[in-house]
């Protein structure tokens, strides 16, 4: 097939010539030639053997890397419940640090009234920045997934869904909340991670149970009333999502260890 | 015929034997492939159409395959090597299909 060389598709030759032109022209000119056909049929078998073995070493080298791609996943899983297991203990050991720190402190602070004074004041401070575990009666509300979370993305709880039910907490009147046993603070993200939400940088699964401690009564009216309260109807009656709410009368909610000194000024004595 | 045989030898080979391609030569084993199947169904469309030469068809085997991987040696070394690589699949792809179009319309006149 030899395109007219006047045509006026000209300029767009490259489409043409791989739409027109898939046999190599060669093997017409060949032809047209008339010479007399070679037999040397050894070239075509050498040629197509040679193909064949490509295609068998390019099977044989995605079969053979298959087995290495799961081996390596299972090495990378390992490696981050090594990692999780070793973070862990680091938060086991920040925790009896910040025990210990706390028994030293109240040593140093001395037992006379004004040592008193100023460990009562860094109590009420440590209560406020949710840095010391707390007790008291309260509610616990329980959310959970849809029924139909499995295949509709919609139906799972967000970040913002549980965003909203503590801040609708928190203006019924909560004085402290945990999620999934992790204390919520004033410096906390909920946050959405890929498929998990974090609640202070740990990842939660469905169920998420809330704990909050404040008067249930008032808690509980007041969370009715609130703008959280409306969110999760809507959410419920669409997707089927759930919201338990219990009292509760002894709630032990442990304090925040993320809590770092940020602030400290050299004492003028 | 010959071609067929030839390629069932050559996978049975490769089986049994399975030789390993240098570590250099691996990235273009695919592309090298993909421009010996074009070789290959230009060939069979040849020669259904009957203008078969098997010395255009070793060349054009050869020569598809060497520039292939040549294209994308160089696409490699100036930092676009997977695009190049696109590139010649798209176009080798091209001809692929409309050359198996050919094919088909030969074998079955459809």
């Amino acid at each position: 097939m030899v395109l007219d060389e006047n045509r006026p598709d000209r300029s767009m030759d490259l489409l043409n010539e791989i739409l027109q032109q898939p046999v190599d022209p060669d093997y017409a000119r060949v032809a047209a030639s008339a010479a007399p056909p070679s037999r040397r049929r050894i070239g075509v078998a050498l040629v197509t053997a040679v193909c064949g073995v490509m295609f068998a070493i390019s099977a044989v080298q995605t079969l053979n890397a298959q087995p290495l791609i799961e081996t390596e996943r299972e090495e990378l899983i390992t490696q981050i419940e090594d990692q999780q297991a070793s973070q862990d203990e680091l938060r086991a050991s920040l925790a009896a640090s910040t025990k210990e720190i706390q028994k030293l402190r109240g040593a140093a602070l001395g037992a006379d009234a004004e040592g008193r004074a100023l460990q009562a004041g860094l109590g009420q401070a440590e209560m406020g920045a949710a840095a010391s575990p707390v007790k008291g009666s309260g509610l616990v509300v329980t959310v959970g997934d849809g029924p139909t979370s499995a295949d509709l993305r919609e139906a799972r709880v967000v970040d913002l869904d549980l965003q909203q039910l503590v801040n609708g907490l928190w203006f019924s009147g909560a004085e402290a909340i945990s999620v999934n046993g992790y204390r919520l603070s004033s410096t906390t993200a909920i946050r959405g991670a890929g498929d998990a939400i974090t609640v202070n940088y740990r990842s939660l699964v469905s169920p998420y149970r809330v704990e909050v401690i404040g008067d249930p009564e008032t808690l509980e009216t007041r969370f009715q009333a609130s703008a959280a309260s409306r969110w999760w109807e809507y959410l419920g009656t669409n997707f089927g999502m759930s919201l338990e709410i219990s009292g509760a009368r002894n709630l032990e909610l442990a304090g925040n260890p993320g809590e770092v000194l940020r602030y400290a000024k050299v004492a003028t004595s | 015929m010959i071609a067929i045989g030839g390629l069932i030898v050559g996978v049975v080979l490769g089986l049994l034997l399975q030789p390993t391609l240098p570590a250099g030569l691996q990235p273009y084993l695919p592309i090298a492939i993909v421009a010996a199947i074009d070789a290959l169904m230009g060939g069979a469309r040849a020669f259904l159409e009957g203008n078969f030469t098997d010395k255009v068809f070793v060349v054009s085997f050869v020569s598809n395959v060497l520039i292939a991987a040549a294209i994308v040696w160089v696409g490699d070394q100036i930092g676009v090597g997977s695009q190049l690589s696109t590139g010649v699949v798209v176009v080798l792809g091209i001809r692929i299909f409309t050359n198996a179009a050919a094919i088909r319309r030969v074998l079955f006149h459809a």
